[in-house]
C-alpha cells in the first residue's frame, strides 16, 4: 500500500442535494476518510465547522437563501471563525470562468466541477493536501495566493543570471 | 509600486495529518470509492424520477399564463440540480440536456412561446434518457446532443 492515508482527518460536506452529499460522503469512505459530516445548507455547514473543527470543507454554491460562496468569505474574514486558514473544495455545477474567478477571489483552495467522478474527487483532494500555497490579504481579499505559478509551460524568456 | 499585500504562512495542520504512504494506491482508493457507492447509484433514478416530476410541474404552471420570474428560477433551480447530479451518478446526457436548459433558463425575466417550447423539449429529453436507461460514458452521443441543442437555442433566439 502506497497512497494517501486519509484515515485521521475530518471532513464536512456542505450541499443542499441530499444524494450529491450522500455520493460525496461514500466516496470518501471509499478513500479511507472515516469522520465525515454533513449539512444541507450554508449556515448550517458554519455551525457545524464551529462545532466539530474539520480539516477540509467541501461546499456547493448554490443553497438558497445561504450560498457556498458567502459560506467561504465567512470561513476567511468571519471575527469569530475558528480556522481563517481551513482548505475548501468548491464542488459545484457552475462552470463558466467567471464563476471560476469569483469562487477563487471568495478564498477558495479549490474548484471541482460537477459532475464529479471518485478518480476527480481523489485528485482534487490529493492537490489540496500538497497545496502549500501562503495566505494572502490585500484589500477585500483573503485567502490562498491567486497568482498560481504557471508548471505547464516552461519559462521561455531570458535567464538573464544564466546568460550573463 | 508599493505592495499592500500582507502575507501568512499558515500551518500545514491537513499536510500534518495525512501520512503520505501505508494508505491505499489512488487505484485501489477509487474502486472502493466506486464500491462504496455503487448502492447509491442504483438508488439515483428514483431520485431523478421526482425531481423531473417537480421540474414538470413548474413548467405546467408556468405555461398557464406569463411564467412569473419565481416559475423561472424555480426551473431553474431544478435543473441545475440534476445538471449536478446526472452525471455525477453515470448519466452524463442528463447533465448535458439539463446544461442546455440551465443556460436557457438563467437570468431569465420572462420566457416566450418558442422558448417554452424548447423547454418541454428539454425535459422530454431527460425523461427519454431515464426510460431508455442510457448510462455510462458515451462520448461521441453526448458531444452531438451538445451540439444540437445549442443549435436549437441559438435558432429560438434568433426567432425571438
Amino acid at each position: 500500500m502506497s497512497g494517501f492515508d486519509f484515515e485521521s482527518i475530518k471532513i464536512l460536506v456542505v450541499d443542499d442535494s441530499r444524494p450529491m452529499r450522500s455520493l460525496i460522503a461514500s466516496f470518501l469512505l471509499g478513500f479511507g476518510v472515516k469522520d465525515i459530516y454533513e449539512a444541507a445548507d450554508a449556515d448550517a455547514g458554519y455551525e457545524k465547522l464551529c462545532d466539530l473543527d474539520p480539516d477540509i470543507v467541501i461546499t456547493d454554491w448554490r443553497m438558497p437563501p445561504t450560498d457556498g460562496i458567502q459560506l467561504v468569505e465567512r470561513i476567511r474574514t468571519d471575527v469569530d471563525s475558528p480556522n481563517p486558514y481551513l482548505p475548501i473544495i468548491m464542488l459545484t455545477g457552475f462552470t463558466e470562468l467567471h464563476r471560476v474567478k469569483q469562487a477563487r477571489d471568495a478564498g477558495v483552495t479549490a474548484f471541482l466541477a460537477k459532475p464529479v467522478s471518485a478518480a476527480s474527487l481523489y485528485k482534487r483532494l490529493c492537490n489540496v493536501i500538497d497545496d502549500q500555497r501562503p495566505f494572502v490579504r490585500v484589500g477585500g481579499f483573503f485567502g490562498p495566493d491567486r497568482r498560481v505559478p504557471r508548471r505547464d509551460k516552461p519559462y521561455d524568456g531570458v535567464e538573464r543570471r544564466r546568460d550573463s | 509600486m508599493a505592495d499592500n499585500r500582507h502575507i501568512v504562512n499558515p500551518p500545514n495542520r491537513l499536510g500534518d495529518r495525512v501520512r503520505r504512504t501505508g494508505g491505499p494506491t489512488p487505484e485501489q482508493a477509487i474502486l472502493r470509492a466506486l464500491n462504496a457507492a455503487e448502492d447509491l447509484m442504483d438508488e439515483y433514478q428514483g431520485w431523478a424520477v421526482d425531481d423531473l416530476t417537480k421540474l414538470w410541474q413548474a413548467f405546467e404552471a408556468s405555461v398557464d399564463g406569463t411564467p412569473s420570474s419565481t416559475q423561472i428560477l424555480q426551473m431553474f433551480e431544478i435543473a441545475h440540480g440534476i445538471r449536478g447530479e446526472g452525471g455525477s451518478f453515470g448519466f452524463p446526457l442528463v447533465s448535458v440536456i439539463s446544461d442546455s436548459l440551465c443556460k436557457l433558463l438563467e437570468d431569465k425575466k420572462t420566457i416566450s412561446r418558442p422558448e417554452q417550447e424548447v423547454i418541454k423539449v428539454h425535459i422530454l429529453a431527460m425523461r427519454a434518457v431515464f426510460r431508455q436507461n442510457l448510462h455510462g460514458t458515451q462520448p461521441k452521443m453526448e458531444g452531438e446532443l451538445r451540439q444540437l441543442l445549442t443549435l436549437l437555442r441559438d435558432r429560438m433566439e434568433r426567432r425571438a
